[in-house]
Formats: structure tokens, sequence, C-alpha cells
């Protein structure tokens, strides 16, 4: 990798590292989101660098453009009691809960690749990560599961539409959330 | 052709669920839905059965594999299933009617959630694998969410929901160590990699192992990953509460039984001082004892059932521990455990909602009082099904139990059969305490009183799974003989 290169990857990812953290840390929760788009576009930028232009594309339209508007748009129908967080209760202790299981996992991914003989990185072919070859990939050698995805792609629409479509206001039986007082609550 | 041939079991699920979703549009009747849905439950079993009887070895399967894998193993599970399906859309056909929740996305969540409890159950690939675990999940959280309007039921599904999707993502973790590990998703090349020695390599792989064993047991609820279950039961409506316990528990076993056989199946993974048997059973002892002292303390019938299901996912990771000695007879085990259990949980959950009806549903100990006397035939169906969960013979969960048990005496794990038959004289306790309350306990003076429905979709329900329940416990013998068949699958 020439020189060029190597800055632009390091830009990326430090720039992806900077939205993350500010990401977890901004108080107000637009800004978190807006640091999250930073950091998805910045990782979009790192896929482009290993000439996966598809998946550069897919993740800015996928993540910068359907999920963090979404965020956007929960935050935005929550409204100002979600904007504010006051929640300082044992502090200390919660950070280092955070710290020892970071340490441990962090020490954990250290010691398993340390250990590990490395791996290989196959070859990769011409044209590799484009849209032709996706759609290929897609439509010949994975062409089952492929399919076999719409039946999740289905329910997922099913489960939203019939949570949706249910009834909110209607009294419901009581018998079901306490027991014992069976005809309490008769429409 | 016959390649549609082999798929057919998928191709009527799915097909018949686009079906029944147009049907809902046009019909007037809403109450067909639940017919419908029966049926296609049961053409989708019925190939099943038609392709084990053809003869997997005609079919030209080898382009689906390892995607999915059409064998034995595949078929059992598949008309286990479509039974324990059509089994609980003939317990919605009564209740969601009497409920006024009868809205027609309930049977097409329940046959897209039955497909992919059959994807998870014939992969042979990870990919497959999750995604049918994906659609089975998406379609319980969906049914645990179906009575909007009660607290309980969003607060179980919300936690279902939450909780399944961490697992879901713990084991898609350890999915891509192994993958990284070993370089394929396929579970046969994983297993190969892992008998050459991977491992040492590789540690990673091994991390890989033990986060896809965490998320497995979460989908069969054994303690300590059991948390969501008593909400998640509690709240959903009772035919949804049933399918979960039966269809999702059994194709998890599936896919457990396919992954720890096929890619953690080595000799050194399955050994007692390194692999994980050791962990397996001491989880299995945890599961069984927590959870049947927590289910004696409880109340609510429906919750005492719920925690039940988690003492049965002991029982059944009893069995799969035994793969340590003999991978096909603890194979057959856990397969003719589940279809026991199946026939008999989803009676006890009929009969629960048989004896309740709008306002006056049956949830506690104290709405049974008295049932013996007013409904004995409801009361009669009860207790078999109660029987048959505590493992009384001649009823068909006394031959679970004693395959299992025998299956752990066979391979040397005394310890771990007196503790399972411990606990098994335990959860007679809370079974029998149900009886105790229907036949020998009169209801309060002024108390509210269950009435039951009137329905014969549950009616019809109950009495099949009576005469299954009755059938597997006389007759074993040809369930069993197709169970064993079933576990060729994983001869070594």
């Amino acid at each position: 990798m020439n020189v060029i290169g190597s800055l632009y990857f390091y830009v990326c990812a430090a720039v992806a590292i900077a939205g993350a953290i500010a990401t977890v840390t901004a108080r107000n929760p637009i800004r978190g989101a807006v640091s999250l788009l930073v950091m998805v576009v910045s990782i979009a930028g790192l896929f482009l660098a290993l000439s996966a232009e598809f998946l550069a594309a897919i993740q800015l339209i996928v993540y910068a453009g359907a999920i963090v508007v979404l965020f956007l748009f929960v935050i935005m129908i929550l409204g100002e009691s979600s904007s504010s967080v006051h929640d300082k209760k044992r502090i200390v202790s919660r950070t280092l809960a955070a710290a020892l299981l970071g340490a441990v996992s962090l020490g954990a991914i250290v010691l398993v690749v340390g250990v590990s003989t490395p791996l290989q990185a196959p070859r990769i072919r011409a044209g590799f990560g484009g849209i032709d070859a996706i759609g290929r990939a897609l439509f010949s050698d994975w062409v089952v599961p492929f399919e076999l995805s719409s039946a999740l792609l289905m329910v997922a629409v099913l489960g939203a539409v019939a949570i949706a479509k249910g009834d909110i206001k209607r009294p419901l039986e009581s018998a079901a959330t306490t027991p014992g007082s069976a005809s309490e609550e008769q429409p | 052709m016959l390649l549609m041939f082999a798929l057919s079991p998928f191709l009527v699920l799915g097909g018949g669920a686009l079906l029944l979703m147009l049907a809902e549009v046009f019909s007037r009747r809403p109450s067909g839905l639940a017919i419908g849905t029966t049926i296609v439950f049961i053409t989708s079993g019925a190939f099943s059965v038609a392709l084990w009887l053809y003869g997997i070895e005609f079919l030209p399967v080898g382009i689906l594999s390892p995607w999915i894998l059409v064998d034995k193993f595949t078929l059992f599970f598949n008309v286990l299933l479509c039974l324990g399906g059509a089994l609980a859309s003939l317990l919605a056909g009564g209740y969601l009617v009497e409920y006024k929740l009868n809205r027609g996305e309930f049977y097409s969540i329940l046959l897209f959630a039955t497909f992919g409890g059959m994807m998870l159950a014939s992969a042979g690939d990870f990919l497959t694998l999750f995604l049918g675990l994906e659609t089975m999940s998406l379609g319980a959280y969906a049914l645990t969410a179906f009575r909007r309007a009660s607290p309980r039921s969003a607060e179980g599904a919300l936690k279902y929901f939450l909780l399944g999707s961490f697992a879901a993502a713990i084991m898609l973790y350890g999915i891509a160590l192994v993958y990284g590990a070993t370089g394929s998703t396929d579970l046969a090349r994983v297993g190969a990699a892992f008998s050459h020695g991977v491992v040492t390599s590789h540690p990673m792989a091994l991390i890989g192992l033990v986060l896809i064993v965490i998320g497995l047991l979460f989908k069969v609820s054994a303690v300590p990953f059991h948390m969501w279950t008593p909400d998640a039961y509690e709240g959903a409506p009772t035919p949804a509460t049933a399918y979960m316990a039966v269809v999702v528990k059994s194709a998890a076993f599936a896919m457990m039984l396919r992954v720890l056989l096929t890619s953690f199946g080595d000799a050194e993974s399955m050994s007692w001082s390194a692999g994980w048997p050791p962990a397996l059973a001491a989880i299995a002892v945890l599961t069984m004892t927590v959870a049947n002292l927590i289910a004696g303390r409880q109340d609510s019938v429906k919750r005492m059932l719920a925690y039940s299901s988690i003492a049965h996912a002991g029982y059944l990771l009893v069995g799969v521990v035994v793969a340590l000695r003999s991978k096909e007879q603890a194979a057959a085990g856990v397969i003719f455990y589940l279809a026991t259990y199946t026939v008999s949980t989803i009676g006890a959950f009929g009969a629960l909602i048989l004896l309740g009806s709008y306002g006056k549903e049956a949830v506690s100990y104290d709405d049974l009082a008295g049932v013996g006397k007013r409904h004995p035939a409801i009361a009669m169906a009860f207790s078999l099904f109660l029987f048959s969960l505590a493992g009384v013979p001649p009823t068909a969960g006394f031959f679970g139990k004693w395959f299992i048990f025998r299956a752990a005496m066979d391979s040397g794990f005394y310890w771990l059969t007196i503790l399972a038959f411990i606990n098994s004289v335990i959860g007679a306790y809370y079974y029998l305490r149900v009886l105790v309350f229907m036949y020998m306990r009169e209801p309060q003076p002024g108390a509210a009183i269950a009435v039951p429905m009137q329905s014969r979709h549950v009616k019809a329900a109950l009495l099949l799974s009576a005469v299954f329940v009755l059938a597997l416990g006389l007759a074993p013998t040809c369930t069993l003989d197709a169970a064993i068949a079933a576990a060729t699958t994983f001869r070594m």
C-alpha cells in the first residue's frame, strides 16, 4: 500500500473510532445519532479502500440512509423526555465494571489471536466484491439460503403487521394478569 | 421434479401460508382459517412421510446440500413440528375466536415460524441454520406480543425479544469465530476441522464453540438462560404458549443435536475431560432442579407449565449428554422424548384453554377447584396429559423418560440418572397438585368460577392429543423404530 493509501486508511479509521466514542458518550441523543452516522460513513470509506464498492454503497444506503434516519425519527417521536439523561447513580461502580469486562474481553481476544497460527488470507480474484460478482454468487452458489431468507423477511413483515393491527383500547380479560380474579373486569 | 418432491414439505408450508394470507382478505368466515392452517400442516407432514417411505437415497438432494439436508432426522422432525403446529392452530381456532383476537396473521405467522423450525432441523450449514433460527424466533416474538392490550403480553414479548436477539448475536459471534478458525460454515466440514485438532492451532474455535452452545442453550431455555421463559409463556396467548413450548423447543433441540453431534462431535470435543459434555451435564442438573423447585411454588397453572417445560429441557439435556458414549442412542432417546413431550404438552395447554372462556379464564389452581365434578370429561383429559408429563405409565411420557434414563444408565451415568429420577419425583408433586385441586377441592364460596368455552376446534385438538398420548404409551414400538432410524443419521 502506498503512502496515500495508508493515510486514507488511518484517516478513515480515526474518524470511525472518534464517531464511535462520540456515539457512546453523547448526552444528547440527536448528537449520538449523528455521530453514529459519521462512523458509518467512515466505515463505508474503509470498504472503498478494500475495493468493495458494492458493500460501501449498501453500507451508505442501509445504515446511513435507513437506520440512522429511523433512529432520528424515534428520538423525535419520543420527544424531550428521552433527550435528557440524569442517570448518575453508581457511576464509579458502573465504570469499573465496564472497564473490567472490557479488559477481560480484550485480554481473551489478544490471548486467542496471539496463540493462533496466523490465518492465510485467500487470494482474491479480480472483480471480487463488485455488483456483478455478488449477483452471480447470490443466484448460483448461494441460491438456497438467498431464497430461504425471503421467509425471514416475510415473517418479520407479518409479525410487525400482526402487532400493529392489535387493538390496544379494548379491555381484556383480567384473568390472564392476576390469578384468582377471574371475572372482575367485564367489558 | 424429484427436487420439488424433496422440497415439498417446505413448499407446501410456504405456499400454504401465502394462500391463507390471501384467503383471509377475501373470506367471510375467519374461523375457517384454523382448519385451513391445520390442513396445510397435515399436508406438509404427509409429504414428509411420503419422502420417508419413498426412500431418501433416491432423491437428487446433492444440489441442496449442505444448505438443506434431506435425511431421516430432518423428515422425523418435519412430521413432529407439523404435528405440533397443527394442534396449536386447532387450539388457536377456539381460543382466538373466544377472546376476540381472531386476526388471520396469527395463522400465517404460525406457518412461517414452523417453516423456520423445519429449516433449523434440516440445516447442514451455519448460514441456513441461523436463517431458520431467526425466522422461527421472529415468529415466536410476534406471537407472544399478539395480545397487544395486555401489559403482560407486551412485557413478556419485549423480554423475549431483547434476550433472544442478544442470544442470537452471541451465537452469530460464535459462528463467526468458528468460521474464522476453520474457514467453513458447513457443519460437516467444521466437524472435520475439529477432529483434525483445529482447537490447538486456533484456540478461538473453542471460544466459538462455547458461544454457539450458549446460544443453543438459550433457545431451549436451559437454566441459567431461562429468565425469559416464564414471562413470555405467561404473557403470550395460550395457543402461542403451547406452540413455543412444543415446536420452538423441538426445533431448537434438533438444531442442538445436529450441531453438537456433527460439528463438535469429534472424540476430543466430546470427551469428559476436555469437551462440552461435563458442562452440559451440569447445566442439565441445574435446569431440572431449579425449574422443578420453582414450579412447585407457582399459583398460576400456566406459569407452572412454563417451568415444567424448562424442567423437561433438563431431562432432554441429560439425553444429549449420553452422546458421549453413543451418539445414536442419545439422538434416538431425545427424538422420542420430544415426540411424547409434544403431544402431552399441547394437550395440557389445550385442557387449560378449554376450561376457561372470555372473562372467566382458568389460570390459577383455585380456578380449577371442583372442575372434576362439574366437567368430568375435560378433567379426565387434563389428568391424562399431566400423568404423561409426570411420566406415569401407561402414558407416552413414561416411555420418553424410560428411554432417556436407560440410555444414561447404559452409558454409565448413574449419578445423572439418579438426579433426573429424583427430579421427576419432585415434578410429580406439582402435576398431582392440579389433580388434587380438580377432584378434591371445592371452589371458595363467592369466588369466580371458570366456565369452559364451547369450541369444537379445541375439543378436536384435545381428542387427537389424547389418542397420541395413549398410543405412544401403549404401543411405542412404531414411533421408537422411526426415532432410531432417524438417529442413524449420526452414525459414525
